[in-house]
């Protein structure tokens, strides 16, 4: 009896242990698509990095429906210089690219990949940019 | 007629008058004036003959230096379609030989911090000294083995008159291989910075702008963890935007006693909490297990980084671990964290985590420990005053709390400065109050000046 009992404080602590945790992933996960939603429409009318020098278009007074497609901003890759001034920078202080050589940095791009779950292109580019910089090999 | 005739007689006489009085003209020039005429035309012919000579010699040196000349020139032209030629050169270092590049690279990494400080109700000293390196081995381009350790000098002497000495910890952070399978999977083994919330693998030692750690660090959520794990990234769209996670399974807390109870002797708090987070590690000397619980604790983290311009960025996260903890597995511990961090410009950044725990104990119910910080940092530059020193400074200022689960509950209040000598030499100072209470109650203030180095 008191076995069984110890089962279900088990299983009901689990079960609450789960359940909260659960409870908080879909509510961050509600969060994230919001904000993610948000921010897609906010990039119609904001100037993002990737549309810092394209024109705005204001809203002139016609009749005509605006044509999303000609509003929509030109989308452009990110160039290794500037996801290196993105991502680096959120945790330390930015390493000038001739602090390294190139193996070094071949080796640290893939300590920081792991570290800072960068996805790999984007690693790559900013490997790309620190050894073209580094002047070392 | 005859007119014609005289005058032509009148003509010729003249004429024969003249020719005989002209010899008389000439032999009236005397000798000496023709020996003067002579020797003039002498000294001429000599002048004359001098200037030939001198003549000679400028035609030898004219041609002397018309033949310099050219080969000046053959030089100048060389000189010319020489640097044309460099001008065409791509202005390149050389090219690394692929084939001859070392596949193999070994790095070491990491930081080194000193401090001086003053608790209230104790003396100033200097109170630290640390060296904490990360080796990065790199054995191709999909494997990498990582380890971070921590090199502490310590007082080894317990209250005044109790002991002397000092000692020397040595720990290993991690130590842990990663192994790049794809570009959207990773798979880590070894014991590991564990992704609960950022702190532990993206805020800690030299990259954290106050020289101490958050309350929560390490009070109730474990640093690393035995066990393997999976995490990548995908990329949304082309502007940076991007979605991470990890997923794990490690051994999990463990119990110091081998039991359930909250405290390490049942009721009381004086003994310590029985939960142990970190030792969880391996086998024991004589081949046992350290913990007897067989199941180990699975755990992960979702992530959202967006940025909307250079220097501006947000990130969120949520994270959590959940398994059991004392050895006879009728217990389970729990976490959830949820983490975000703001950058507006170069100059703002402001972060934070909440971290929410859960345990069962045999004689205590379920135990609650949270915690909680934020810290915001602006640098002065920002402000673009013409001020070199006052360039160099960030203002950081931290809020954090923790209520402990077993009584003790401290809220503490920090403010502080980062001096930038260089990108990695940094100057830090903070002072802290704090208000604490419980029978694991903390002293009410406290500062710290700190040097850092990351290298």
């Amino acid at each position: 009896m008191m076995a069984n009992r110890n089962n279900l404080d088990k299983l009901f602590s689990a079960a609450r242990g789960f359940g909260a945790a659960g409870a908080g992933i879909a509510t961050i996960t509600a969060v994230i698509y919001l904000a993610s939603v948000g921010a897609s429409a906010a990039g119609d009318t904001n100037a993002p990095v990737t549309t810092a020098s394209a024109p705005k278009v204001k809203n002139t007074q016609t009749t005509a429906k605006p044509d999303k497609k000609a509003e929509a901003r030109p989308k452009r890759e990110l160039t290794g210089a500037e996801l290196y001034a993105i991502h680096c920078n959120r945790c330390h202080a930015e390493r000038y690219p001739a602090e390294f050589t190139d193996g070094q940095w071949k080796t640290l791009m893939l300590h920081m990949r792991v570290r800072a779950n960068l996805p790999a292109k984007q690693a790559k580019l900013i490997l790309d940019y620190l050894q073209d910089e580094s002047g070392h090999y | 007629m005859k007119n014609q005739s005289v005058i032509w007689g009148i003509a010729a006489a003249g004429c024969a008058m003249t020719i005989v009085c002209l010899p008389q003209a000439s032999a009236a020039v005397s000798d000496e004036d023709f020996n003067a005429l002579k020797k003039l035309v002498v000294e001429q012919g000599q002048k004359i003959e001098q200037l030939e000579k001198t003549n000679a010699l400028d035609q030898q040196q004219i041609q002397q230096l018309q033949q310099q000349l050219g080969q000046t020139q053959i030089v100048a032209t060389n000189a010319a379609q020489k640097v044309e030629t460099l001008s065409q050169i791509q202005p390149t270092y050389p090219l690394p030989n692929p084939t001859a590049g070392a596949t193999h690279n070994f790095m070491l990494v990491g930081d080194a911090e000193v401090q001086f400080g003053k608790t209230a109700g104790q003396h100033s000293g200097f109170a630290l000294a640390d060296f904490a390196p990360i080796f990065l081995f790199r054995a191709n381009d999909n494997v990498l083995f990582e380890a971070g350790f921590d090199t502490t000098l310590q007082n080894a002497g317990g209250p005044p008159g109790t002991g002397g000495g000092a000692n020397t910890s040595f720990s290993m952070s991690f130590g842990q291989l990663d192994y790049l399978l794809n570009d959207y999977v990773t798979v880590i083994a070894g014991d590991m910075l564990l992704p609960l919330g950022t702190y532990n693998e993206r805020n800690a030692g030299w990259l954290n702008k106050i020289p101490d750690a958050p309350l929560l660090d390490d009070q109730i959520l474990p640093g690393s963890g035995v066990g393997a794990q999976l995490r990548g990234a995908v990329p949304v769209g082309e502007d940076g935007q991007m979605l991470t996670y990890s997923v794990y399974g490690v051994n999990g807390p463990g119990s110091v006693t081998g039991t359930g109870t909250a405290f390490q002797t049942s009721g009381d708090p004086t003994s310590g909490p029985n939960l142990d987070l970190g030792s969880n590690v391996g086998i024991l000397g004589d081949g046992t297990q350290q913990n007897l619980h067989g199941n180990p604790s699975g755990g992960g983290r979702i992530g959202w980084f967006y940025p909307w311009k250079l220097h501006h960025d947000i990130e969120l996260g949520i994270s959590g671990q959940s398994g059991e903890w004392d050895d006879a597995g009728n217990h389970l511990w729990s976490a959830a964290v949820l983490d975000a961090a703001v950058h507006l410009g170069p100059y703002v950044e402001i972060k934070g985590e909440y971290a929410n725990t859960w345990y069962g104990t045999d004689d205590a119910g379920t135990i609650h420990p949270h915690g909680w910080w934020v810290q915001a940092g602006y640098k002065l530059a920002g402000l673009n005053l013409d001020l070199p020193l006052v360039n160099d400074v960030e203002l950081v200022g931290r809020y954090d709390g923790l209520n402990d689960g077993l009584g003790t509950k401290t809220d503490r209040y920090t403010a502080g400065f980062v001096y930038y000598l260089n990108n990695t030499l940094w100057f830090e100072g903070d002072y802290e109050y704090l208000s604490s209470h419980g029978p694991a109650g903390l002293p009410p203030n406290d500062f710290v000046l700190q040097l850092s180095y990351g290298f």
